[in-house]
């Protein structure tokens, strides 16, 4: 199915988006160990060229496929990278963040992995799948599970920052920890708040496709588990004594939950979601 | 019998129960409390998740063993989401955030009246100064403040002060109302729920459940694409009032629910169906459309019944003996059939089309397979409350996360504008901004944690506030100033 052409020259560009990914994320490497300011900055805008040929690599699927790529495990999960990496460009840009790519590209890169390891075949949808809902449901879930997965990247950077030592290199770009608790609260909130809307917007896509709002299907049970656990990481950011290391450590939780709730359930919880 | 009186009696009522009764609607709504309740749901969620739901003990007891299938039986692990200490959780929850907002009200009330004005920032400032000679105003503007105000202290000296985002002190208030609108709209809307469905092949009229209205089907249609994936199914339908003949007509698809009469049509699933005819001594007695699965007693013969197990419209038998259908088309269609006679199975085969059954003086056969429609029937009178709450919530969070209140203010002291910024969400952040924004300005910065020597210049020679100006702005803090902040942060 599918205009071959077009997804032949999807194939491509993705492959192109991976390998770069898994460049930009050596050259993110680089720049901490060695403390080369160069490869940092190299890495980054690798990053966002990379970005750029994913985002046609998509686009490009969109007009082979004759529909948005967001219904089967492959078209998820490349763009479940996408959001990660959206998000990680906007963080990185907007605080000046480029240590923050070392953390979130492995990230992109596993998840990008996984997606080459699924079936790229163009499929017609079931007659459920075809909704106008299907848009707004997905895609807000991508930038949710990319702003949670920042917000694992910042966490487990501030983790780590405990144990580093205070050069003026460290400090320039992996500030005090603060500042990445801060900027971890707003990866999650910015996640959070996208996951509710993709929880409401499935709701009212579940009671048009199946007469039901919400039926404890698996996949809808551990969205609500992560919304729980990140509403869990948001109160005890601001309990006293919890601020920072407690909380750096459930946003580490949380990300389990979404890659559980979008891998793990898939594989061990088939329910009505099993095609997502 | 005995007659307490909390008034008249020992002191023990007034003095213990009452300041016990406090602390425990003091817990009731906090924060610990909520965080309790959290991590429980999510717990209970994802056991409810893993363990297979609303199986009986013996097929508990064949998958997870004896003891576990007990203990899975004992906490009502079988139907975790409808189980009552599932049902308790949640509404502590609800109780948790009632509690929590009714208390937290007054003080947003007086902080939303009363708590942005420049003698309260007066107590309460960020952790960064500047000083300047300049008009901090457009430092305010730079920081995105569109208004500024401007006075003077009894003192006489001079204030500017510009507060922003003001309505983002309401964000987890209403996050939590929005959490209590939808908990209260799906539980109860779930007990007044009614689901029911219909199903036959068109032509045929059902009642619908207990109700005065009967469906008939008027028409089901699949779509096939080219590929016969199925691109759409289709019922058209007319619901009929046989109490008043009032009737209306509708159409169903997926994706597509039909309303009427105050319920809601979903064109659900579809399966085959064929017209099972039974005759004795040659004369037909007994004909009707059955559908796969369901048991047809035969009237003639009580506690006789039969059942289309399975069709296949396009049959084929491979040399093993195994069975299947090579397509969906009706090439050779045939019904795996069970008999069955006070519930014991007295036949079973597949039947061709052209075949028979006998059984005693009667025979058995089956005519035009074609497809049902299954329409699942609801009313769900509070499912739109639920949504609201749905939207409360969306609304609540995007006011706490990205409309944060903040404040900047600047007093003039002999010639200097001290000027300072707070956020207390925007934290770090905010502080950063403001860092930015003065040194572009060219106005020296001072942290909170920074020595201001007092009556000292700084680099660029402006004279530096001092210190005890700076230190009493913070030791000063009222205590309804500390208590607002809280208001604007707490849970």
């Amino acid at each position: 199915m599918g205009n071959e052409v077009f997804l032949s020259a999807e194939n491509i560009l993705f492959t192109v988006a991976m390998i770069g990914y898994f460049i930009s994320m050596i050259l993110f490497f680089v720049f901490l160990a060695m403390k080369n300011e160069k490869a940092g900055s190299f890495a980054a805008y690798l990053l966002s060229a990379c970005f750029g040929v994913h985002t046609v690599a998509l686009v490009v699927r969109t007009i082979g496929a004759g529909r948005l790529p967001l219904t089967n495990n492959y078209e998820f999960a490349t763009s479940f990278a996408w959001g990660i990496a959206l998000v990680s460009l906007i963080f990185i840009f907007r605080y000046q963040f480029k240590a923050l790519g070392a953390f979130s590209v492995p990230v992109i890169f596993l998840v990008i992995g996984y997606a080459a390891m699924q079936n790229k075949e163009v499929r017609e949808l079931m007659p459920a799948l075809r909704s106008s809902w299907l848009f707004f449901h997905v895609s807000t879930a991508i930038i949710a599970y990319g702003g949670f997965g920042v917000s694992f990247a910042v966490s487990l950077m501030f983790l780590l920052r405990e144990r580093m030592n205070s050069s003026e290199f460290w400090n320039k770009h992996i500030p005090d920890r603060e500042w990445l608790d801060m900027v971890s609260y707003r990866a999650a909130s910015l996640g959070l708040l996208f996951l509710t809307f993709t929880i409401i917007t499935g709701s009212i896509w579940a009671e048009r496709a199946w007469g039901s709002y919400w039926s404890w299907d698996p996949k809808e049970t551990w969205s609500l588990v992560t919304w729980l656990i990140y509403m869990f990481y948001l109160h005890l950011r601001i309990r006293r004594g919890w601020k920072g290391r407690g909380a750096a450590i459930f946003a580490v939780v949380g990300f389990i939950c979404v890659i559980f709730t979008y891998i793990g359930v898939n594989t061990f919880l088939p329910g009505v979601h099993s095609y997502a | 019998m005995i007659k307490m009186n909390f008034r008249q009696d020992s002191c023990l009522p007034e003095k213990v129960i009452v300041p016990y009764m406090r602390k425990v609607l003091k817990f009731l709504g906090s924060m610990q409390f909520a965080l309790i309740l959290l991590l429980v749901l999510a717990v209970a969620c994802a056991f409810g998740s893993f363990i297979t739901q609303g199986q009986t003990l013996t097929w508990y007891m064949t998958s997870y063993g004896e003891r576990a299938a007990s203990a899975i039986m004992l906490f009502g692990l079988d139907d975790v989401f409808h189980s009552a200490w599932f049902v308790v959780i949640t509404a502590f929850l609800c109780l948790n955030l009632i509690f929590c907002n009714v208390s937290r009200a007054p003080g947003l009330i007086r902080l939303w009246k009363t708590g942005f004005v420049p003698e309260k920032r007066e107590k309460t400032c960020g952790r960064i100064y500047g000083n300047t000679e300049e008009d901090p105003a457009k430092l305010f503007s730079d920081m995105g403040f569109r208004k500024t105000a401007s006075g003077s202290y009894e003192d006489g000296t001079g204030y500017r002060y510009a507060v922003k985002n003001k309505a983002g002190i309401w964000g987890a208030w209403l996050c939590h109302l929005g959490i209590m609108i939808l908990i209260i709209g799906f539980s109860v809307g779930q007990m007044l729920k009614t689901e029911t469905s219909v199903y036959g092949v068109p032509g045929q009229s059902k009642r619908i459940g207990d109700t005065n209205y009967v469906l008939s089907i008027d028409q089901f249609r699949i779509d096939l694409r080219d590929d016969e994936t199925v691109d759409q199914y289709t019922t058209d339908f007319t619901v009929r009032n046989v109490s008043n003949a009032d009737e209306m007509s509708g159409t169903t698809s997926v994706n597509h629910p039909a309303s009427m009469f105050g319920m809601k049509f979903y064109q659900n699933s579809t399966g085959w169906a064929a017209t099972m005819h039974v005759s004795k001594g040659g004369e037909e007695i007994q004909n009707g459309v059955v559908c796969v699965g369901e048991v047809t007693p035969i009237a003639e013969v009580p506690g006789l019944s039969i059942i289309i197990q399975a069709f296949y419209p396009d049959f084929f038998m491979e040399a093993g003996g195994e069975i299947g259908t090579k397509s969906s088309e009706l090439n050779n269609p045939y019904y795996l059939y069970i008999a069955y006679y006070n519930d014991r199975v007295i036949g079973m085969n597949a039947l061709g089309a052209s075949e028979y059954i006998t059984i005693d003086d009667l025979t058995v056969w089956f005519t035009d397979p074609q497809t049902y429609t299954l329409i699942q029937i609801t009313t769900e009178p509070l499912a739109k409350l639920a949504l609201a709450g749905g939207i409360v919530i969306m609304l609540g969070l995007i006011l706490a996360f990205y409309v944060q209140p903040a404040e900047m203010w600047a007093r003039k002291k002999d010639g200097v504008w001290m000027v300072t910024g707070t956020s207390r969400k925007g934290g770090v952040l905010f502080d950063r901004a403001l860092r930015e924004k003065m040194m572009q300005a060219e106005i020296p910065v001072h942290e909170e944690s920074s020595e201001i020597p007092a009556g000292e210049s700084d680099e660029a020679g402006i004279r530096v506030t001092e210190n005890e100006d700076v230190k009493s702005l913070k030791d000063d803090a009222a205590p309804e100033a500390q208590n607002a902040g809280k208001d604007a942060e707490a849970h």
